[in-house]
C-alpha cells in the first residue's frame, strides 16, 4: 500500500509513499455509553521516516511537521487541513480529509543504528467541526 | 546517523558522534483536548555512552551532565542553552535549540559485562519560554 499525506496551512507539507510507513484512523467514542453518544472525536496516527537528502535533492518536509507541532494555540495556523490517501492497485482505497486538524502529540526518534529517523504524529479534528471530516474512498486514481 | 550535543553554561559540555546513541524529540500536548491546547511543552531524551579515556585523551564531558542534573533550582545555571544536531549523509537533518533547558531526568548505568557505561538525559524547555525553541534542518553541513 502506498500512503500519502498532504498538509495545507501557512505552508504546504507533502509526504509521499517513500516516507509514510503507517496510518491509524480512529473514531473516538466513549466506550461506557449506553446509547449513541454525542461525544464523538477522531484521531489519526501517522508514522513515517525522516530521510536525509542525498545527491543535492531538497530535504523532506518532516521538519515542517516538527515546527507545526510547536505552533501555539493562540495562532490560527495551529489548525491545518490534512489529507491522507491510501493507494493500492490504482485504486484510492481511502481518502481521509481532516480539515481542522491540530497536533496532540509529535515525536521524533533517531538512533545511531539506522540511517533514517522515525516520526510519530498524532492529530485530531477540532471537535466542534467533526461534520467537516471527509471519509472517502473506493474510486480509481493514478 | 550521527548526533552532537552542545550545552552552554558555566562549563561547556560537548558530546560528539562517538558518544551519543540516540535522540528522541517530543512535543507534549494533552491528549484529551478537544481543540488545540495552550498547555504545550517540549522534551528531548538523549542516550549515549560513557567512554573511558585512553592514551592520555581528555575525559568526555558526561560527568558534567551529571553535575548539571544536580544543580538546585535556586541557582540560575540549572537553565542552560542546549543544542542537538542530527547528521546523516553530510546533511543536518535536524537541529534542535533549547535556550532555557533544564534537566528532568538523568540516569547512568554500568555493568560488569560492558566496557562502557550508558547515560540517559531528559531535558525540557522552560514552559513559559516555549516560543524560543527552534527546530531547523534540511541543510548541508
Amino acid at each position: 500500500m502506498g500512503l500519502r499525506v498532504k498538509i495545507e496551512g501557512s505552508e504546504s507539507i507533502n509526504l509521499p509513499e517513500t516516507s509514510i510507513m503507517t496510518v491509524d484512523f480512529g473514531a473516538d467514542i466513549p466506550h461506557d455509553s449506553n446509547a449513541r453518544s454525542t461525544d464523538l472525536g477522531s484521531t489519526v496516527l501517522i508514522t513515517g521516516k525522516i530521510l536525509a537528502a542525498v545527491d543535492g535533492e531538497a530535504a523532506d518536509d518532516t521538519s515542517k511537521i516538527a515546527r507545526w507541532s510547536l505552533v501555539p494555540a493562540e495562532n490560527s495556523d495551529c489548525y491545518r487541513n490534512v489529507q491522507i490517501d491510501v493507494v493500492n492497485a490504482s485504486q484510492v482505497v481511502r481518502q481521509i480529509t481532516v480539515p481542522n486538524a491540530f497536533v496532540i502529540d509529535y515525536e521524533e526518534d533517531f538512533t545511531d543504528e539506522t540511517g533514517a529517523g522515525v516520526f510519530r504524529l498524532l492529530i485530531k479534528q477540532k471537535k466542534d467541526k467533526m461534520v467537516n471530516l471527509k471519509f472517502e474512498g473506493g474510486f480509481s486514481g493514478e | 546517523m550521527g548526533f552532537t550535543l552542545k550545552v552552554e553554561g558555566p562549563s561547556n559540555i560537548e558530546l560528539g558522534t562517538i558518544s551519543i546513541i540516540g535522540v528522541k524529540f517530543r512535543t507534549d500536548i494533552p491528549h484529551d483536548s478537544n481543540a488545540r491546547s495552550t498547555d504545550m511543552g517540549s522534551t528531548v531524551e538523549i542516550t549515549g555512552k560513557i567512554l573511558t579515556a585512553v592514551d592520555g585523551d581528555p575525559f568526555d564531558s558526561t560527568r558534567q551532565l551529571g553535575l548539571w542534573a544536580l544543580v538546585p533550582a535556586e541557582k540560575s545555571d540549572c537553565y542552560r542553552k542546549a543544542s542537538i544536531e542530527v547528521i546523516a549523509a553530510s546533511q543536518v537533518v535536524r537541529k534542535y535549540t533549547y535556550p532555557n533547558a533544564f534537566v528532568v531526568d538523568y540516569k547512568e548505568q554500568y555493568g560488569d559485562t560492558e566496557g562502557v557505561g550508558t547515560f540517559t538525559l531528559i531535558i525540557k524547555q522552560k514552559k513559559d519560554k516555549m516560543a524560543q525553541v527552534a527546530v531547523e534542518g534540511g541543510y548541508s553541513i
